[in-house]
């Protein structure tokens, strides 16, 4: 998809946002491209269009916009790491990607070339009789990426939960600039690899869109079974980590096996068991014709076994104790930080990228919207039993009607220039956005990865207060949130 | 609640019974040299062209006729198989072995030079050099990385391939564990972190580096946040190739680390 690009006066861009929100539209995203200016991404979910609001700079600070649009305040602290541009007034300005380490080195995306000086990594101080602090992480019980929680609490209620990210900074964006976009596709899919073929896809879609081709329709069916079969896979082993977090072992073991199945779709498809480098720009690398029987044949049996066992657990009386309530979100609140994917329509808000902007088959794919209205912890594995079952009927009826044909088409060498491309995927845990900008040169300017799990954070540090110490997996389990693919 | 229960008395035996079997045909698995048939460079060059982490050098060499040395770094390697599709003459071939964990990061280095990677030994006599952790190992995972390798650690220790069967377990801190895990190219972000994991363990320790980012860096290498993996910053013992290496590889490094494989 190309957005439209308007310019917009600095001081008129929080105005600008506002109103287009008002007409039900979406924040996509807001970055910069080499520090001297702002990009804001706004996405129109009835039309599936999407603009891009560019506005110059003087100097290197502007009015902040979360006073009044609290969701931008992820991507402000974002902007002041990443390119050294400060947003006058914004209530917590502190580190979000880089952390001590970065420390007298040279903010890494911003032309000039200034060095990261300050580094208040303090924590709200929660005050009164009886609050204690427990820091949790970076390195963390189990094996998962690290990250550090910071809760305060009175007895065992969480009265705050603070975020510290950034643990895994890569340089995923600066890496792909680098490279020759040929190769870029498995930087990419490297940004989060339990994403790799929605990065894979919203990659391959933006580059599509600068060149201005179309894959052929065999390509767009097997993307379509690819993403499913990674939502598939994701969301057993979401539902596989609660019920190790609620202490259900042989519940934990069985979607442990399940799992494996789904991963043995993905082997059977692509020959890798995440997919890797199955997706490419113009359509897909290879699959093998003679395996898609067994491919169909296997997620039949998947889904015959495991749809019986996922009402089990959801029948389980202990099952709803623990969660009916638990990391309450709500519909509001999700709306007003902008949370996608699982969690948001677990709070009632019907937004799934699906739905709304073109990619692999969708959106002229049949699809029941999954949406539950009371945003706990219940309603995020609801969700995620029913995409599963969507998922496989997804898988199944691709299958059947897949159609022959030519798998990709042919991609010009060069890049367009000065032209901007957008990818735009519903991954297993949201909306995802990758935007790249060519130079006069056709060479990658600016490649801005924005990860579902970047909206949702917050949500996750709403949820979580007033719930018990001991939930905090839980609620966190529920919400499923990337480290990599936030701090890429 | 009963009918689960039902499930699983039928489900009887889901664990892998031979160890470190082949892959799947139809896998991509890792590169590997076939020496029996020469590589002519001259008009070629396509794999290391097409390597997206420049894991391959094809080097000339004078006096010998149209056959030039293909060397592979796996420790760079992605996997991706585009060199082994796209190889005319056959030189580069498909590894489907699982057993793919070395001690020495030189092993890594495979050409049609040299002797490419075989399949382990099993060891069931003791040799003279006893492991301290022949019997049991108890493993720390610290990932700065994509999350890929995680979840083939954590798909290790499900009851298809069960690492506990081995006296393998996984546990929460670095105070009880004889082996750190590593997965991640390592940004500078997380060097403090990982290094003061590995400070809080007891003596003896090991090392295992799991993917190759961590090997190398991967994708990543060489960006300002300088993650080009765990060699540079911690002593490695043990290395497994792949991205992500497969849950066998991930088991066949830690028994090397336990002294129960040779590499």
């Amino acid at each position: 998809m190309i957005p439209s690009r308007t310019f917009t006066a600095v001081d008129e861009l929080g105005n600008s946002i506002k109103t287009s929100l008002n007409c039900g539209q979406r924040l996509g995203l807001i970055s910069s491209i080499d520090g001297h200016q702002l990009i804001t991404l706004m996405l129109d979910l009835q039309t599936g269009t999407a603009q891009l609001l560019e506005s110059a700079l003087t100097g290197s600070t502007y009015p902040s916009l979360t006073l009044t649009l609290p969701q931008c305040h992820w991507f402000e602290r974002a902007l002041s790491d990443l390119f050294a541009i400060t947003p006058l007034g914004h209530p917590r300005l502190k580190p979000a990607i880089l952390n001590e380490a970065y420390t007298g080195i040279a903010h890494p995306l911003a032309a000039e070339n200034s060095v990261q000086t300050h580094a208040d990594f303090s924590y709200l101080e929660v005050e009164g009789d009886g609050i204690y602090e427990l820091g949790v992480g970076p390195v963390h019980a189990g094996i998962i990426e690290p990250g550090h929680f910071r809760l305060s609490c009175l007895g065992e209620s969480v009265v705050n939960l603070e975020l510290r990210l950034g643990y895994l900074h890569r340089g995923v964006e600066s890496r792909l600039t680098e490279i020759p976009w040929q190769k870029a596709r498995f930087v990419a899919e490297a940004a989060a690899s339990d994403t790799a073929v929605a990065n894979a896809l919203a990659h391959a879609i933006a580059i599509e869109s600068i060149q201005g081709i179309e894959p052929p329709d065999r390509a767009q069916y097997l993307r379509t079974i690819a993403l499913e079969i990674e939502r598939l896979a994701m969301h057993i082993a979401d539902i596989g980590g609660m019920s190790v977090d609620l202490g259900a072992a042989s519940m934990a073991a069985t979607f442990g096996r399940l799992r494996g199945m789904a991963l043995r779709l993905a082997d059977l498809l692509s020959g890798s068991r995440f997919l890797r480098g199955f997706i490419c720009p113009g359509g897909i690398t290879k699959h093998n014709d003679s395996l898609l029987a067994e491919l169909h044949r296997t997620c039949r049996q998947l889904r015959q076994e495991i749809l019986p066992i996922l009402e089990t657990f959801r029948e389980d009386p202990a099952v709803y104790d623990r969660l009916h309530g638990t990391g309450y979100l709500s519909a509001s609140l999700a709306k007003e930080f902008g949370t996608v994917g699982v969690s948001a329509r677990a709070s009632n808000v019907p937004y799934d990228a699906r739905l709304s902007f073109p990619h692999a088959t969708y959106p002229k794919v049949k699809l029941n919207l999954a949406l539950q209205t009371d945003g706990d912890a219940l309603s995020r594995l609801l969700i995620r039993m029913e995409e599963v079952s969507t998922s496989f009927d997804l898988i199944d009826e691709h299958l059947q009607g897949l159609p022959s044909g030519p798998i990709i088409a042919a991609v010009p060498q060069e890049l367009a220039k000065d032209s901007v491309g957008l990818g735009i995927v519903e991954a297993f845990r949201g909306e995802l956005i990758h935007l790249i900008l060519t130079d006069d040169r056709g060479k990658i300017r600016r490649y801005v990865i924005k990860d579902p799990s970047v909206n949702n954070w917050t949500a996750l540090a709403i949820a979580v207060r007033q719930n018990m110490v001991q939930d905090f997996p839980v609620c966190n389990k529920s919400f499923s949130l990337s480290y990599s693919g936030h701090d890429l | 609640m009963s009918n689960f229960l039902l499930y699983l008395l039928q489900q009887g035996r889901a664990t892998q019974t031979k160890l470190f079997p082949q892959l799947d045909s139809f896998v991509n698995g890792l590169p590997s040299i076939d020496s029996s048939k020469a590589c002519q460079a001259m008009e070629c060059n396509a794999c290391a062209d097409l390597c997206p982490t420049k894991a391959i050098s094809v080097i000339e060499e004078e006096n010998t006729e149209k056959n030039a040395t293909v060397q592979i770094r796996l420790g760079s390697c992605i996997g991706c198989s585009l060199c082994i599709d796209n190889c005319p003459t056959g030189t580069i071939t498909r590894n489907l072995a699982t057993a793919t964990a070395v001690t020495n990061i030189d092993q890594l280095t495979i050409s049609n030079r040299e002797k490419v990677i075989t399949a382990p030994m099993v060891i069931t006599a003791s040799k003279e050099k006893k492991s301290p952790f022949r019997r049991s190992l108890a493993v720390r995972v610290v990932s700065t990385g994509c999350t890929a390798c995680d979840l083939e650690i954590n798909a290790a220790g499900n009851s298809i391939f069960d690492l506990e069967r081995f006296g393998i377990s996984i546990v929460a801190s670095p105070r009880m564990a004889d082996a750190l895990v590593v997965t991640g190219p390592v940004g500078i972000s997380m060097q403090r972190a990982l290094i003061r994991t590995y400070e809080a363990m007891p003596e003896p320790k090991i090392v295992i580096a799991a993917g190759s980012c961590a090997i190398s860096g991967g994708v990543h290498t060489d960006t300002y946040a300088r993650p080009n993996g765990l060699n540079a910053i911690l002593p490695v013992d043990v290395f497994v190739p792949g991205c992500p290496p497969h849950p066998w590889s991930i088991i066949h490094a830690l028994m090397l680390a336990m002294g129960r494989v040779e590499a």
